[in-house]
């Protein structure tokens, strides 16, 4: 009755994946760690971020991996050390629109060391460097436009880092100075109070 | 007064020109929703520049996914598109059930994709009928809404909730199918296609529909690629991808179904597409509908299956068991997976990195809308 239907038993792209995985194991998996994830997918530990994006750079133009599509940026944090060395594991999320094959990339960051920005490769990396940027405190060596993106420019701390309590909240004030009633101005012919119309 | 005083008085739109005429779309604009601002300077109804603002709607549901157990998450999926709960419910449970190397039974993936496919159907009726609204045709939005009333109402009827729904749960659904449930949806699938001819007929023809979706919002085949837009947003730009059929899960592998693809990546051909879609979905849930097979709806594992609630009254085995699973939480071990979906917006994914235990290590959800803002 617990009949397995998922894209796994396909025979055409499981050819492809496993040319995919031949490639990145007899080209790029050298001098680098080859992992496999839960869904089959590979896994490429860069040495470092340089090395990430000299990665995107290569697989971008290899015909084995045709990575032509960012489908996700993102980081996670490595408080407890169980990935290596590094406060910080960057991810990139890549795709090919044409073989449908999917290649992760992960990197080692230190608490204070840059990434390499992926903006002039994939301009959807703006906003999700920025998210990064945001969430983590990761900063991004040659982005255009690093600032907060989700959270208040005032806000200080960096939420999804492991040490940042889940309740805490900094509240602020409207981020526009003009504010109701706080200054009001003078208008023209109005009532003046104390005297009102019909009174005299 | 002659006819040269009266030529004086007529004004050109370039003589009402200001440029310091800002227009403040949201977020507490209609048709924003709170989840993007946008500052527009306008000369007429031409904008001219505009800056945005996103993160009015965060809920820091990424944290909150570090927080709770598995479990507990899955109503804030709900939360993630209320047009769409259930397929991000179910989205989520796919993602969990990959970690832990589950696959659910015959009978559950068939609700599924039926849960899906409504749920697509619904999303687009929203963003057609909403559009359409803020354009000035009522009557679309009063034809359409009924429709998605109608799946409301069906949904409820299979979960007992409308907006969120918290259907799906890892390793199985919260409840079956009701049991008139299938004449129900045979008179859906039946009856929904005269709704969507009618409206088209009163659209694709509409000047003053084409004169607002034609040519407007146009993204083309590159630009949508390099910002990473995906969903209907990427096959209006004539980019043929569709990861319902080309990553498929489930049942897709067996459907018969047509992806659409525009050429001209504008809001008209969005639009277009949004209507076949729903065609093909009515198509798909057709197919489902003859051949719901019967079975269990739970996989049979201890460590996911909530147990039958009368044998949770009666034997004290079972009633530990089911307090395990709801104060602790299922042990979802190492491991990672970033598992994604053909939402009705595009591409929804969740990559959750476990480090084993009840609560995820990283939750990360790859919202498609976040994209397709980007690049607008």
């Amino acid at each position: 009755m617990n009949k397995t239907i998922s894209f796994s038993s396909n025979a055409k792209f499981l050819e492809t994946q496993s040319n995919l995985y031949t490639r990145l194991t007899e080209k790029y998996a050298l001098d680098r760690k080859l992992e496999t994830d839960k869904l089959n997918e590979p896994v490429l530990w860069a040495k470092n971020p340089e090395d990430a994006k000299m990665l995107v750079k290569a697989f971008m133009v290899d015909e084995s991996t045709k990575v032509d599509f960012l489908s996700d940026l993102t980081a996670y944090d490595n408080e407890d050390g169980e990935d290596g060395e590094g406060r910080f594991v960057l991810v990139y999320q890549l795709y090919s629109i044409t073989l449908h094959t999917r290649i992760r990339i992960k990197c080692l960051l230190g608490l204070t060391q840059q990434a390499q920005s992926l903006v002039d490769l994939f301009s959807a990396a703006n906003w999700l460097e920025r998210e990064v940027y945001d969430m983590y405190g990761i900063t991004f060596a040659n982005h255009p436009n690093l600032r907060r993106i989700l959270m208040d420019e005032r806000f200080s701390g960096f939420p999804l880092r492991k040490e940042y309590p889940i309740k805490q909240r900094e509240p602020f004030r409207d981020n526009i100075d003009f504010h109701l009633g706080a200054n009001p101005l003078q208008v023209e012919n109005t009532i003046v109070e104390g005297t009102p119309e019909g009174e005299k | 007064m002659s006819v040269k005083d009266l030529e004086k008085d007529v004004h050109t739109l370039n003589d009402f020109y200001n440029p310091n005429v800002l227009i403040n779309l949201g977020p507490h604009h209609p048709a924003m929703h709170g989840t993007l601002r946008v500052m527009c300077r306008i000369n007429g109804e031409t904008i001219e520049d505009a800056t945005c603002e996103i993160g009015y709607l965060h809920r820091a549901i990424e944290k909150l996914g570090e927080d709770k157990t598995y479990h507990q998450w899955m109503v804030y999926t709900d939360r993630l598109n209320y047009c769409s709960a259930l397929n991000n419910n179910i989205a989520y449970a796919m993602a969990v059930e990959n970690i832990m190397s589950i696959s659910p039974t015959e009978r559950c993936q068939y609700i599924r994709v039926i849960c899906m496919e409504l749920s697509r159907i619904i999303d687009h009726i929203v963003c057609i009928a909403a559009n359409a609204l803020d354009v000035g045709a009522m009557t679309v939005f009063f034809l359409l809404v009924h429709w998605r009333e109608q799946a409301y109402t069906m949904i409820e009827s299979m979960c007992g909730m409308r907006l969120t729904t918290t259907y799906a749960r890892i390793g199985g659904m919260s409840y079956d199918l009701p049991d008139n449930f299938t004449e129900r949806l045979w008179k859906f699938c039946d009856e929904i296609p005269a709704a969507i001819d009618e409206v088209e007929q009163l659209l694709n023809s509409n000047r003053i529909w084409i004169d607002r979706t034609k040519g407007v919002g146009v993204i083309n085949k590159e630009d949508a690629l390099n910002y990473s837009v995906t969903g209907v947003c990427l096959r209006a730009a004539g980019v043929d991808h569709d990861l319902r059929r080309d990553r498929p899960y489930y049942m897709y592998p067996e459907l018969d179904f047509d992806v659409v693809v525009g050429s001209n990546g504008d809001v008209y051909d969005r639009y277009l597409i949004r209507m076949e879609e729903m065609r093909q979905s009515v198509k798909i849930l057709k197919q489902l509908n003859k051949k719901i097979p019967s079975g269990p709806l739970w996989v049979n594992d201890k460590r996911v299956q909530i147990p039958e609630k009368l044998d949770v009254y009666t034997k004290m085995e079972v009633l530990i068991h089911h307090f395990k699973i709801f104060m602790e939480g299922i042990d979802v071990p190492k491991g990672e997976a970033f598992s994604c979906v053909e939402g009705p917006n595009g591409e929804l994914g969740f990559y959750i990195v476990s480090r084993g235990g009840p609560k995820a290590w990283r939750m990360r959800v790859k919202s498609p809308s976040f994209m397709n803002f980007q690049a607008f």
